[in-house]
């Protein structure tokens, strides 16, 4: 599903972020994404959905090259990538609903699709009763759950999700990694950045640690 | 689907333009300027136009013949020319005619002319177009009536047709070069609005981007917003225009003597809808400048 070749960033007059990384994720896989704070987890989420351009390397995903992808081939990648970012990115002057829709509108759906299945996902991330709400008025974990609601509304067959956990009570902390868990059992490849160790103890899958740039840990 | 999509582009560029009328304004009232000073130009060209060709049609074609041509031949030589081109006035001008008139022109001078044993003057066709030619026919009448047996030579005022031509030609020089720059200024008016607009929007963008939609999809409502602003001005324009024709030119023709019989060209549908072609084709390609600008980036 997504294979990374000696793939390598750097920005100028840095070191390398990403330094020959190497790295098979098979469809329907739920992984891990570890590593310190400023190790290029983010970074290597930006590179599978085209939001950065790998320094040299080749990159993978669904069987197609995406650092060869022209400008207008990146739209249709990114249809099949849902992604929950590490500062949300929600619009505060667009309610919880429209928010979820942005994902189904550019694919051209109709008001009243878009609607009923943004609000279908928003009842399983447990906010419909939100969904005239504007994202400020949503507590963190709330929004977090608005964002992720957006990442799975158009049934992606990738979901990265950067730091969906991020400075969230345990209690919540769990709710959250469950629908991810469930989108993964609805056959969605799923990759999670987190720098929470507590997290890959807790729930055992496939860890993939980076430090200053390089995969030092598989398994 | 491709419907709907439009639609729902369509009201997020009205709904843009109505959440930030301020600038949007500006841009309107800017491309009606525009749009008026550009159309006045026009319009005032085609007056001038009109009014050159008038005097140019004034210049009559004289021809002068052999001086040995006999008052039958120069008779024939008038009904073929009326033949060949119904729309010209001919008229014929003796020896004596001719002499008399001179004699009338000289007035006290007249005596000089008694002195002469024979008329010096030949017998001359006087050839004056109906219908107002431009200055180009005008040249291109005299050349042809130069070919008729028994034309010894045309005179047609050629200085005079070269002074107006040249006339003609700045006029259109320096109304085009004015068109250009204002509608330049335009253009640039509604890319600096649009990109206000784009950047006040850029947080949706960045997400319209980040979930799959296309630059012609993030590009389309700002268009149809800068089409709408171009089209908006230019209805403004129209109408000022139409109202300077029905209410202020009447009055202005009378008042300058030198337009008496040169009416102010009308404005045809076809006019109308030129302005409001070039009113959208500016606020489209201003806002492409802007959007285009902002999606390299
Ligand atoms: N646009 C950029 N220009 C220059 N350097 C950048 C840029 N984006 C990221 N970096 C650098 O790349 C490194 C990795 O950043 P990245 O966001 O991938 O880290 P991360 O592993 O996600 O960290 P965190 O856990 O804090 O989110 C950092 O040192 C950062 O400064
Ligand atoms: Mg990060």
């Amino acid at each position: 599903m997504i294979q990374l070749f000696h793939v390598k960033k750097a920005y100028p007059g840095d070191a390398p972020v990403l330094d020959d990384v190497t790295l098979r994720i098979e469809k329907g896989e739920f992984v891990w994404l570890t590593g310190p704070s400023g190790a290029g987890k983010s970074t290597l989420l930006k590179l599978l959905f085209c939001a950065e351009t790998p320094t040299s390397g080749q990159i993978l995903v669904g069987g197609r090259n995406i650092v060869r992808l022209s400008q207008g081939g990146i739209p249709f990648l990114r249809r099949n990538i849902g992604v929950v970012f590490q500062d949300f990115k929600l619009l505060d002057n667009r309610t919880v609903v429209e928010n979820v829709g942005y994902a189904l509108e550019v694919l051209g759906a109709s008001d009243a699709e878009i609607r009923e299945r943004s609000l279908k996902r928003l009842d399983q991330v447990g906010l419909k009763h939100k969904a005239a709400s504007l994202p400020q008025r949503l507590s963190g974990g709330e929004q977090q759950r608005v964002a992720i609601a957006r990442a799975l509304v158009n049934e992606p067959t990738i979901l990265l999700a950067d730091e969906p956990t991020g400075n969230l009570d345990p209690g919540l902390t769990d709710s959250i990694l469950q629908l991810l868990f469930d989108a993964n059992a609805r056959g969605t490849t799923v990759i999670v950045a987190t720098h929470d160790r507590t997290l890959l103890t807790r729930y055992h899958k496939r860890t993939i640690a980076l430090a200053s740039g390089k995969v030092v840990f598989d398994a | 689907m491709i419907a709907h999509v439009a639609w729902r582009l369509s009201r997020r560029a009205a709904m843009n333009l109505w959440r930030a009328p301020l600038p949007s304004l500006v841009s309107v009232l800017t491309i009606s300027l525009a749009l008026f000073i550009g159309a006045s130009f026009v319009l005032g060209l085609f007056a001038a136009r009109a009014l050159l060709t008038s005097w140019g049609a004034q210049a009559s074609v004289t021809l002068y013949l052999d001086k040995e041509t006999t008052d039958e031949q120069a008779r024939g030589l008038l009904q073929k020319v009326v033949a060949q081109s119904p729309d010209l006035e001919v008229v014929y001008v003796d020896r004596a005619l001719a002499l008399k008139r001179l004699r009338t022109e000289l007035g006290d001078l007249s005596g000089a002319l008694d002195g002469l044993s024979q008329n010096p003057l030949p017998p001359s066709l006087e050839v004056t177009p109906k219908s107002a030619l431009p200055p180009a026919g005008v040249r291109m009448l005299a050349a042809q009536l130069g070919q008729l047996p028994g034309v010894a030579e045309v005179d047609y005022g050629r200085e005079w047709l070269d002074k107006l031509e040249a006339l003609a030609r700045g006029l259109r020089v320096f109304g085009a070069g004015a068109l250009f720059t204002v509608l330049g200024a335009a253009l640039l008016v509604v890319a600096n609005t649009i990109r206000l607009a784009v950047y006040a929007r850029r947080d949706e963008i960045e997400i319209m981007k980040l979930v799959g939609a296309t630059d012609g999809y993030v590009r389309a409502p700002f268009l149809l917003e800068g089409a709408l602003q171009g089209l908006i001005g230019a209805a403004l324009a129209l109408g000022g225009v139409v109202a300077v024709q029905k209410w202020l030119l009447p009055g202005a023709t009378q008042a300058f003597a030198f337009a008496a019989g040169i009416r102010a060209p009308n404005l045809t549908p076809a006019h109308g809808a030129a302005l409001l072609g070039a009113g959208a084709v500016v606020g489209l390609f201003g806002s492409w400048l802007a959007v285009a600008r902002f999606l390299r980036t």
